[in-house]
């Protein structure tokens, strides 16, 4: 009798998460379909994003491999590394045993896909490049996790949050601050608007000064940084305890938010990808330009 | 068809060289009416005119004017010097390592405005050194043959060593290095273009001064010696003079392709190989050469930049094809 309630639940269990073939399946990025048996127990997740978010669903402490640069949050640095997330080392990543590898979506990781799947290992291939690829991707590795529940909470937080920091920015009086997001320095590089940044930017209650531009990411002349005259300069840096100096930048002084010290500059990790925390980079933002609002009517 | 006189053709440089000056201040990704530019020019009127008329355009068309110069003078000295009508400034080594030094600098994180072009031009200098010092291995007069191979294989010694710090280093500093590698002339200011400026100014004399020299070489290294030339001395002045302009160049502006290969042949299809025309007159058009190049590079799809190195190319090819067509067909 006992024996057979546990089956009933198991089965009920299995047909509640996918009622055709009692096994967890998606559809990846690739339109490839991803099934196992059981949740998966060693991931091995090639992207800083999807690490994140593992994290975030509670399935971090199944992590057996991770990439260079997956330095958030905390714990995952204890994870070991298998080094690059583009262009894997299929051999470093097969060396950790695992039943499901997490790989970011670039044309550049096929040979990898291709690889793995040659060993036998499922591969989940994952676009992570805007905001709601989260969201797509957090619900589909809680299928392949059995995390549904743990990411029906994360979802609804990161949609709740990130709408609250627009609302608030949105009521505040004056125009959205103007800014330059500074990628790299020489050649100037930015981005537009089909980039990760550009959205975060807009959830923050601020403007993209190279929001016209289609290309995600683009080198653009200095001058034209200077006649768009943004508010503020937004550096993304690696290393927010050395902060680069624009002025001494050749040509930088002719940018006047350079000129009259108006730099924020925001640390890679938190801001450079879409993952968890972007309501947070979110808040950030709108907490620091907040005080750029009043700079309206120039 | 006939050669234009010289008269005519310096006539013709001169404008040509003036009128690139005036557009690459004219023109830029932020369009300034004529009004606000004259305004600027005499630093009167919107202050971030001013600013990207002053430090951001003059000082970029004076460098795109010296560089250009700058590479135009070396490839046609490197080519009398090694009398091969394919060398160019960055044949002998140079590129090579002058990258390993750019690339080498950034992996040490030490890739500030200043380190880099230094980090370059060291680079290149020992590429240089090394070479020299193998093109006299078959004695004092730097054997031709000697000097490109062993330009070669320092060249790929280095190439290789480059590739190899990019496999293992960072993904931005990878980025960084092939941006910077590609060639740009955004970032250097006033300081920056004086300083190679002045650098520059003595090894084109001595340029120069080997003019005469060269002509004899063009006969071959035998007849030149029997004309007077000191061979051997002029072919290391030259070698010196001209690697110590590219890595200049280089270390101010990255690596910019085809200028000082196909400018000084331009000067030859029209006007003949005399150096001591040749050498000026390749400094006058490499300048305005570059000068125009860059300033397609700024406007033509504004707000984006183009690489230089692209435009010099698509723009240089089909004017090189049509001097080749019209000046070799008579």
């Amino acid at each position: 009798m006992a024996r057979s309630l546990a089956l009933l639940l198991a089965l009920t269990a299995a047909c509640s998460s996918r009622p055709s073939s009692g096994r967890l399946s998606i559809t990846d990025d690739w339109g490839r379909t991803v099934a196992l048996a059981s949740p998966a127990q060693r991931i091995v997740s090639l992207s800083p994003s999807s690490t994140e978010i593992l994290f975030a669903i509670g399935a971090g402490p199944r992590l057996v491999g991770r990439t260079a640069y997956c330095d958030w949050p905390l714990a995952a640095r204890a994870v070991p590394s298998v080094g690059n997330g583009i262009e894997p080392s299929v051999e470093a990543v097969a060396a950790r045993r695992p039943d499901l590898v997490v790989l970011y979506a670039s044309a550049a990781n096929r040979a990898a896909a291709g690889g793995l799947a040659a060993l036998g290992i499922p591969v989940a291939v994952l676009k992570l490049d805007l905001g709601a690829d989260v969201v797509r991707a957090a619900r589909r590795l809680a299928a392949l996790t059995g995390e549904e529940p743990a990411a029906d909470s994360l979802v609804a937080a990161f949609d709740s949050s990130l709408g609250a920091v627009h609302a608030r920015a949105a009521a505040l009086p004056g125009r959205a601050p103007l800014l330059y997001v500074d990628v790299w320095a020489s050649p100037p590089m930015t981005v537009g608007r089909g980039s990760y940044l550009s959205q975060l930017l807009e959830a923050a209650g601020a403007a993209n000064a190279f929001g016209d531009l289609g290309a995600s990411a683009a080198t653009v002349s200095l001058e034209a940084v200077a006649a768009r005259d943004p508010d503020a300069v937004l550096v993304i840096a690696a290393d927010t305890l050395q902060p680069p100096d624009l002025a001494a930048r050749p040509g930088w002084s002719a940018v006047r938010a350079v000129r009259e010290g108006r730099v924020l500059v925001v640390d890679a990790s938190l801001y450079g990808r879409p993952g968890p925390r972007m309501p947070l980079a979110a808040a950030d933002l709108a907490r620091r330009i907040a005080p750029l609002r009043w700079r309206s009517g120039r | 068809m006939r050669r234009p006189s010289a008269p005519a053709f310096l006539a013709g440089l001169a404008v040509a060289a003036l009128a690139a000056l005036a557009l690459g201040l004219a023109l830029g990704a932020a369009p300034l009416a004529p009004g606000a530019l004259l305004a600027a020019l005499g630093g009167r009127g919107d202050p971030t005119a001013v600013a990207i008329l002053w430090s951001l355009r003059a000082p970029r068309v004076a460098l795109g004017f010296v560089v250009g110069g700058v590479l135009a003078v070396a490839g046609a000295g490197l080519q009398a010097l090694v009398r091969n009508p394919l060398a160019d400034p960055y044949l002998l080594g140079l590129s090579g390592g002058a990258g390993l030094g750019a690339v080498l600098a950034i992996a040490a994180g030490v890739a500030s405005a200043w380190a880099l072009p230094a980090a370059a031009f060291a680079g290149a200098l020992l590429a240089v050194a090394v070479v020299y010092r193998l093109g006299l291995v078959a004695g004092g007069g730097l054997d031709s043959r000697v000097l490109l191979l062993a330009g070669v294989v320092v060249g790929a010694f280095a190439g290789a060593l480059l590739a190899g710090v990019l496999a293992v280093s960072e993904a931005a500093q990878v980025r960084t290095a092939t941006l910077w590698l590609m060639g740009s002339l955004g970032g250097v200011a006033w300081p920056g273009v004086l300083a190679l400026a002045a650098y520059s100014a003595p090894a084109v004399a001595v340029l120069l001064a080997e003019a005469r020299n060269l002509n004899l070489l063009a006969l071959g290294e035998e007849p030149a010696q029997h004309l007077g030339a000191d061979v051997a001395r002029t072919k290391r002045r030259v070698y010196v003079a001209a690697s110590l302009l590219a890595a200049a160049s280089v270390a101010a502006a990255g690596m910019i392709g085809f200028v000082g290969l196909v400018v000084p042949h331009a000067v030859r299809l029209v006007r003949g190989h005399d150096h001591r025309f040749l050498l000026p007159a390749s400094f006058v058009l490499g300048g305005t050469f570059l000068v125009v190049a860059d300033t397609v590079a700024r406007t033509l799809f504004a707000p984006l930049e183009l690489p230089v190195g692209v435009v010099t190319a698509v723009v240089g090819v089909p004017i090189f094809a049509v001097l080749l067509k019209r000046w070799t067909s008579r």
